[in-house]
């Protein structure tokens, strides 16, 4: 170094990075916020039909399952939308030439769409509550568990739009694995209603934890089963993230 | 002092056979400003997206400041402000935003990001575009905030890949003014792609020159001239009608009717200039091999 300049520290850098981030959206997110809130939503109202006649449960495991639907629309697909868009229109090229960390912007780029996303989760919990007709009780654990549910399911995106070959195949992988990750589980529809086949796939699945844990913290009552979901949702997002980490080129690209 | 140490470079993209760097050993010395030319296609940027760490070289090396970038990737982004050709990445901000930003990234701290943000924006001349968004800018706006956006934070190295593409004639001498400047005020090395060769001989020190992939020619613009041409061109203005005479010896070139271009060997320039009857001309230029002469000299060789 010739001058004794140095790196801003990274929380400087993620709060610049944020704001640089944000600013993609000063236009577009109030469109972003209703097109969140709608596919919920509209989710909500067509399961609402067939879960009145299979009790409260059902319905609960709708609420909530439909909040992970907009947590995974609002975050994952666009997540990846962004970073793939960012390494085929050259944005990469910029932060790569800047002195900050790697990690500083994924972080930032996933900060971002979680303030972006937090509106659309509420209103489909504050409108699928009275539509469904289940009284909320939140709890204080809300404010822990709804940022650990974006975290593994904002790696999944991050990791698709880092390794997609092309932006077409990157949307097609996230719309796949939405509806995959919705299905194969205990999500929108309660276990007892599923076949063993898919109970078991539903544990690999980070959509099943992030349900699980939003019912607890939601409707209550909070059990020991938050903790392991908390758990497998933080070792899950360490995991996609530290891959994450690795594979996504902005220096030194082949 | 030497800044970049380029070694052997070689880039071969996955998939491909033919290398876009072949075999590239340069160095660049502090201070000074250096000019890449080269045809479309010949690797110019591939060369300089190496140099800022952004591509991989396939084999060789580069060092900045005797550090390879390999070993050290985060000291490149402290040292080079770094000009791409183009960039969707700052489309959001506006222009005071994307100075204050990358200024700030750069290590100033909030009041000299902000203090550094006004500086450029009046060296660039462009205060009455501070809130305006980038997507929002024209063509030659964007690239001036690319420019402005290098600089910011004054790092000691600037690589700028076409810098003056999209520019009207006053923006263009804004740039070339501003990195004369630049160079000489803070002893910023620059290093730049253009295809503007003959504006840029006003403020080239040293040139490479790029041909399919291999650096064909390197070193101080006279040097190279006097290596490849040592003519002396006189080109004569006059009117179409009326001929001037001029030495029967003397090979002339018709540009257009009404301009000639003579080559003169260096030892007769004096001589034919006293012999031509200015009565005859409406204005004449005499000028050695220009920057053009020899990028054009070597980019045709095969």
């Amino acid at each position: 170094m010739q001058d004794g300049r140095n790196f801003q520290p990274f929380l400087a850098q993620i709060w610049d990075l944020l704001l640089i981030e944000l600013t993609n959206w000063r236009w577009s997110w109030r469109s972003m916020v209703v097109l969140g809130t709608i596919a919920p939503l509209l989710s909500m109202l067509g399961l609402s039909v067939f879960a009145r006649d299979a009790g409260l449960e059902a319905l609960t495991y709708v609420l909530t399952g439909n909040i992970v639907l907009a947590l995974m629309f609002g975050i994952m697909n666009n997540v990846q939308s962004h970073i793939i868009f960012m390494r085929f229109m050259g944005s990469l090229d910029y932060f790569g030439t800047l002195p900050v960390r790697k990690s500083a912007l994924i972080l930032a780029i996933i900060l971002a769409f979680f303030l972006l996303a937090l509106p659309s989760v509420w209103v489909t919990a504050v409108v699928g509550s009275w539509l469904l007709g289940i009284t909320l009780q939140p709890s204080w654990w809300l404010l822990l568990v709804i940022p650990i549910c974006t975290l593994p399911l904002s790696g999944v995106g991050a990791l698709i739009g880092v390794i997609a070959r092309t932006q077409a195949e990157s949307g097609t992988i996230s719309t796949l694995l939405t509806l995959l990750m919705l299905g194969l589980g205990p999500v929108v529809i309660p276990p007892d209603r599923l076949p063993a086949i898919l109970q078991a796939v539903g544990r690999f699945s980070p959509a099943t934890y992030a349900a699980s844990a939003l019912r607890q913290a939601l409707l209550g009552p909070i059990t020991p089963q938050l903790w392991r979901d908390l758990g497998v949702m933080l070792l899950l997002g360490g995991i996609v993230f530290w891959i994450v980490d690795r594979k996504m080129d902005w220096r030194q690209r082949g | 002092m030497i800044v970049y140490e380029i070694q052997n470079l070689c880039k071969i993209y996955p998939g491909q056979n033919h290398p876009a760097n072949d075999n590239i050993s340069l160095q660049i010395r502090q201070g000074e400003i250096f000019g890449l030319l080269g045809d479309n296609g010949a690797g110019k940027s591939t060369l300089v997206k190496q140099m800022v760490n952004l591509l991989r070289p396939t084999s060789g090396t580069i060092r900045l400041w005797e550090r390879p970038l390999t070993h050290t990737p985060m000291h490149v982004p402290l040292q080079v402000g770094y000009m791409p050709q183009d960039s969707a990445a700052l489309n959001n901000l506006t222009f005071g935003e994307a100075l204050y930003f990358t200024a700030h990234l750069r290590g100033l701290s909030r009041e000299k990001a902000r203090q550094e943000r006004d500086r450029l924006l009046a060296l660039w001349q462009a205060e009455s575009l501070r809130d305006r968004y980038s997507s929002r800018l024209s063509g030659g706006q964007r690239r001036l905030l690319r420019l402005a956006v290098a600089m910011a934070g004054q790092p000691s190295i600037l690589i700028l890949d076409e810098p003056t593409n999209d520019l009207d004639p006053q923006r263009r001498k804004l740039v070339w003014d501003v990195l004369r400047e630049e160079n000489q005020q803070r002893g910023t090395t620059i290093i730049f792609i253009t295809h503007d060769a003959i504006e840029a001989e006003k403020v080239i020190q040293r040139v490479g020159i790029l041909h399919d992939g291999k650096l064909v020619a390197n070193g101080r613009p006279s040097e190279l001239k006097q290596a490849v041409d040592q003519k002396l061109r006189l080109e004569l203005f006059f009117t179409p009608s009326q001929e001037p005479d001029v030495p029967a010896h003397l090979p002339k070139h018709i540009i257009q009717p009404g301009q000639w271009l003579l080559l003169l060997d260096w030892a007769e320039g004096t001589a034919v200039l006293n012999q031509l009857d200015l009565k005859q001309i409406d204005d004449f230029r005499l000028y050695t091999a220009t920057l053009e002469d020899l990028y054009l000299h070597y980019a045709r060789r095969p």
